[in-house]
């Protein structure tokens, strides 16, 4: 019989344990560095700056008593990554991987993250920006790209995104090339890569990494001052008589406010890890140069090619795309759509609230929605500098069926009642109310102190009042998901603001 | 014999301790991931690379295999017990497989899950070892018209999934289309419809909303209605009843065909395998004896989506290795860890690493086999949790939806998204409008947008008519539209003539 109360006990035992063990080494440690490093990375696994922040930390063990640790925080190209960073304390122990492309992040977003608010420590790497094309196109200059250029009037350069590097780097390359050529945006870099298997365009603008491993491809020039060590054979831009530079960069960035001794002690580490031999190595088997500067140096690129991002994001057009209204306007719009629409609905009910039926309610919902959505694609501001169709052409279409098919549904449902039996809400109302409230609370007092008063609370609403199974399963799975997530899968779970 | 030779090298590389362990502790993982709602294979394999850094080639890439092979079957497993699909390409299976858990069979669909799972994924390889080559010229083939009209087949899969009212299916489906165009444009650098909110800016999620729609949506009109009070409407769970092998056996067909399927639209870049699941569904509706049956607890429902799925794993793994391009968001990684071991994906891996890459396909092989039986073992602890009262089982589900929604991002934002798809999820089920078209819509929406978009920047309209490839795929499309009314009608006619 009391087996059961046995086990609530053990498992509430070892959850307390577990807040021990969670909480009381929090804020421990003075000199620098205490504890480990991380670096957050703005892209999955697997990606260059990912791969590049790996190989920092690998090297790093020999240089450092702590160690540095890569977190992925991907999202909005980078301004996840940034605004994490930038919501931690500038204690020296949170190190963001940044890369040129966060130059027209910041612009494109019109985001409140700013570089400003970032310490450039140390840039590491050079990767030069490439023109590539297929085998089949015979080109093996610059001057060959010229030619076909000037007698196929619409030549076509492809690659990954639009006011993204590549593209600027397109743009660039026509102007010092003196030739006109059109840009299509293949979205991803695989995808790119694919049409430019299948001959579909002249030139794809990347990096000489992307052609590892495909034979059929070739890369015509690249734009940096010397040549590659491990790609011997592949002239730059300035041999063959063009003045151009373009290289995208990796490096580092604290959160301004950080004690001098962190970056002191970061950028000793970085620089003994670029002098180090695998460090050479990874650079070439990369085909990247290895390009340390420190902070003054690092930071006086940044301003001088931020004026050089602006300038050609400008050109493009791509800088005044969106009017943001303000969000008080925003509701303002919807919420006379709603009283609209719902008149509407009550005039073809002859004015009786009560033959509203279910239906309608929801069909209702569904025409303001979409034409909330209408409204804001008026405010879409297309540039004429490049050749795309319309923002706004699928949402409208999307918009328009949806809407036609919901004044179908309320035609169809009129007095209908869909309600068969009588059913409460209120105890979904609750349920969601505690799930609002455990998601707030959780940012503040973290996960372990949240998660069993959420699944207790909700346990003893839905009726269940076994008090033994509830301790169990409450507190048994508070240990259960700390095992999987923070010990298996290496996820940590919040531990909340307040004890950061 | 080249293959054979070839396979021998691979057989050597794959059979030694740490590559066998590996696949071992591979398709554990992969399961736990699988069943883990908001775990997609993509963030376990992802999860999973770090740890191979240390390891040789082999052994890391056999164990990233297995995660990704596995989470695709372990995905099915919350799917039929509690309407989670544990990964998006379980979504197809909750529409029988649940329906089966709600009449007291959970054991029927999850067997049938096992099964078709295990097959798919041994078709899967065998032809992604045979004919890669071919498949490879296929997956090149695809441009943005087939893309599109791609997309636009899989949106007439709504016909046959919207059940009582075609109308509310296709009115569900427009949810999805729309809110899936929130976020980067698809052609120019600005966010449509993010309203100024940062965390808008890269659109909804999709992870998060899945979870929401279907656990918290369900879970929100189950108590509406008093399931948690009533006990008689706890599952009884026949633990007696299994399958007969019999029964298994007339899933043959169905099961080989969704393989095929699975495998063929796996190779395709970008149109991944939850796309397949449900054109399998789809197919396997179209061409049964008993359609009628499909929703409500119908085995080749459950088998069918789940063949795909796995095959699926085999299709992408096609024009990762052949053309070093990856084919889903989890081979995209396997990109990424080929790279750090100092491979270069692409043609040239066949010639210089014959061994390793046979030996990736032979340790998918025997990682298919244990799968299996570690399914076997797994579906004993399932039925216990199924069996669970419900008042008990909510809220654990719940709290689980939430972590599995906060770290995919580390994002409260995305928890917040999560219940908002749950109550979205809660008034369309209240009004009895379909679900999972809205989640269709979630996937197909940008694959039809950017492919249209970038069709017509380099040709017209009417180029989507003049390449065969597109051309078929929309006849395909207008077939799957009109074909269950058809149907209906051929069906009536021949009642009058009997009557």
């Amino acid at each position: 019989m009391k087996v059961k109360n046995y086990i609530a006990a053990i498992v509430f035992i070892f959850y307390l344990g577990l807040l021990g063990y969670l909480y009381l080494g929090i804020g421990q440690g003075k000199t620098y560095p205490a504890k480990p490093i991380s670096i957050i990375v703005h892209s999955k696994p697997g990606s260059a700056i990912d791969y590049m922040a790996r190989k920092v930390a690998e090297i790093a063990r020999k240089y450092s008593d702590v160690a540095f640790v890569v977190e992925n925080r991907s999202g909005t190209q980078g301004l996840v990554a940034m605004q994490h960073v930038l919501d931690m304390k500038a204690d020296g122990y949170t190190l963001l991987g940044v890369t040129k492309s966060f130059l027209s992040t910041v612009m494109v977003n019109k985001s409140k993250v700013s570089l400003d608010d970032f310490l450039f420590i140390a840039n590491m790497v050079s990767d030069p920006e490439a023109l590539i094309s297929n085998k089949d196109r015979n080109f093996k200059s610059l001057d060959d790209i010229i030619q076909d250029a000037n007698k196929d009037e619409t030549q076509v350069w492809i690659g990954p995104g639009t006011g993204s590097r590549d593209h600027l780097m397109a743009l660039k390359s026509w102007e010092t090339l003196g030739i006109d050529a059109n840009w299509i945006d293949y979205k991803s870099g695989p995808q790119s890569i694919l049409a430019l298997l299948r001959d579909e365009s002249a030139v794809y603008v990347g990096n000489p990494a992307d052609i590892k491993g495909k034979s059929d491809l070739d890369i015509i020039s690249i734009a940096s001052a010397k040549r590659l060590i491990s790609l011997p054979d592949v002239p730059t831009f300035n041999e063959q008589g063009y003045d151009m530079n373009e290289s995208m960069w990796r490096g580092f960035a604290f959160k301004k406010g950080v004690p001098e001794e962190a970056v002191e002690y970061v950028t000793r580490v970085l620089q003994d890890v670029v002098n180090d031999d695998e460090w050479e190595n990874y650079c070439n088997e990369t085909y990247v140069f290895s390009n340390f500067e420190n902070h003054e140096e690092f930071t006086r690129r940044i301003v001088q090619e931020t004026e050089e991002t602006n300038h050609y994001l400008n050109k493009a057009g791509l800088l005044a795309l969106y009017v943001n209204e303000g969000p008080v306007n925003m509701i303002v719009v919807l919420l006379i759509i709603v009283f609209v629409v719902f008149l509407l609905i009550l005039i073809f009910n002859k004015f009786k609230i009560k033959n509203f039926s279910y239906d309608q309610i929801i069909a209702g919902g569904i025409i303001s929605i979409s034409l909330f959505f209408y409204y804001q694609t008026i405010l879409f501001q297309i540039p004429e500098t490049v050749n795309i169709t319309s923002p706004s052409l699928i949402p409208r279409i999307w918009i328009i069926t949806l809407v036609l098919l919901s004044v179908i549904l309320i035609v169809k449902s009129k007095s209908v009642s869909t309600e068969k039996e009588n059913y409460s809400p209120k105890t979904v109302l609750i349920i969601i109310a505690f799930l609002l409230v455990y998601l707030v609370a959780m940012q503040w007092i973290g996960y372990f102190f949240t998660t069993p008063v959420f699944i207790l609370a909700a346990m003893y609403l839905l009726k269940y009042r076994k008090i033994a199974f509830m301790t169990i399963n409450a507190f048994g799975f508070v240990l259960f998901s700390y095992f999987i997530f923070n010990k298996l899968l290496h996820i940590d779970l919040p531990l909340g603001w307040w004890f950061i | 014999m080249g293959i054979i030779n070839d396979l021998w090298l691979g057989l050597q590389e794959f059979g030694q301790l740490l590559p066998i362990l590996m696949m071992f502790i591979g398709v554990i993982i992969g399961i736990i991931v699988g069943v883990l709602p908001g775990l997609s294979p993509s963030i376990g394999v992802a999860l999973m690379l770090p740890v191979t850094f240390g390891l040789d080639p082999i052994s890391a890439l056999v164990l990233l295999v297995s995660v990704y092979l596995a989470s695709n079957y372990g995905g099915s497993i919350t799917a039929i017990a509690i309407n989670t699909p544990g990964t998006p390409g379980a979504v197809a299976t909750t529409f029988d497989g649940y329906e089966l858990t709600k009449q007291g069979k959970p054991l029927y669909a999850l067997i049938t899950s096992l099964t078709a799972s295990t097959i798919g994924g041994l078709v899967g390889t065998i032809i992604l070892i045979l004919f890669s080559v071919p498949l490879a010229k296929l997956a090149l083939s695809f441009e943005s018209y087939e893309y599109f009209a791609l997309g636009v087949f899989g949106l007439t899969i709504i016909s046959s999934l919207a059940g009582k009212s075609p109308l509310k299916g296709f009115i569900a489906s427009g949810i999805g289309l729309l809110f899936v165009t929130i976020g980067f444009d698809t052609q120019l650098p600005f966010s449509r419809f993010s309203m100024g909110i940062p965390d808008l800016a890269d659109g909804i999620e999709f992870i998060p909303a899945l979870i929401g729609l279907f656990a918290l949506g369900e879970i929100f009109y189950s108590i509406e209605k008093g399931d948690n009070i009533k006990p008689e409407k706890t599952a009884k769970v026949d633990l007696s009843k299994t399958l007969s092998i019999k029964q298994l056996l007339k899933l043959k067909s169905v099961i080989l065909k969704s393989s095929i399927i699975g495998t063929l639209v796996g190779c395709i870049p970008g149109a991944g395998g939850t796309i397949a699941t449900f054109i399998a569904y789809d197919n396997a509706k179209s061409s049964s004896k008993h359609p009628e049956k499909f929703g409500k607890g119908s085995l080749e429902g459950v088998a069918a989506p789940e063949a795909a799925n796995n095959g699926s794993v085999g299709g992408a793994l096609v024009p990762l290795l052949t053309l070093g391009i990856p084919g889903s968001a989890s081979t995209a990684v396997l990109i990424g860890a080929l790279m750090i071991h100092k491979l270069n994906p692409g043609p040239e891996l066949f010639d210089k690493e014959a061994g390793l890459v046979y030996g990736i396909f032979i340790s998918l092989f025997f990682a298919n086999i244990f799968m299996f039986f570690v399914g076997l073992m797994g579906n004993k602890l399932w039925i216990k949790i199924i069996a669970a009262p419900k008042s008990l089982l909510y809220p654990i589900i719940l709290a689980l939806s939430f972590i599995g929604s906060y770290f995919i991002q580390n994002s409260v934002f995305d928890v917040g998204v999560c219940i908002a798809f749950g109550i979205l999820g809660w008034l369309l089920k209240r009004g009895d409008f379909p679900t999972a078209p809205v989640i269709l819509g979630l996937i197909l929406g940008k694959m039809i947008e950017e492919n249209l978009r970038l069709s017509l920047i380099k040709g017209d309209w009417i180029d989507f008519f003049t390449r065969p490839g597109s051309l078929i795929i929309i006849i395909l499309a207008l077939v799957s539209l009109f074909m269950p009314y058809i149907k209906k009608k051929l069906m009536k006619k021949a009642k009058q003539n009997i009557g």
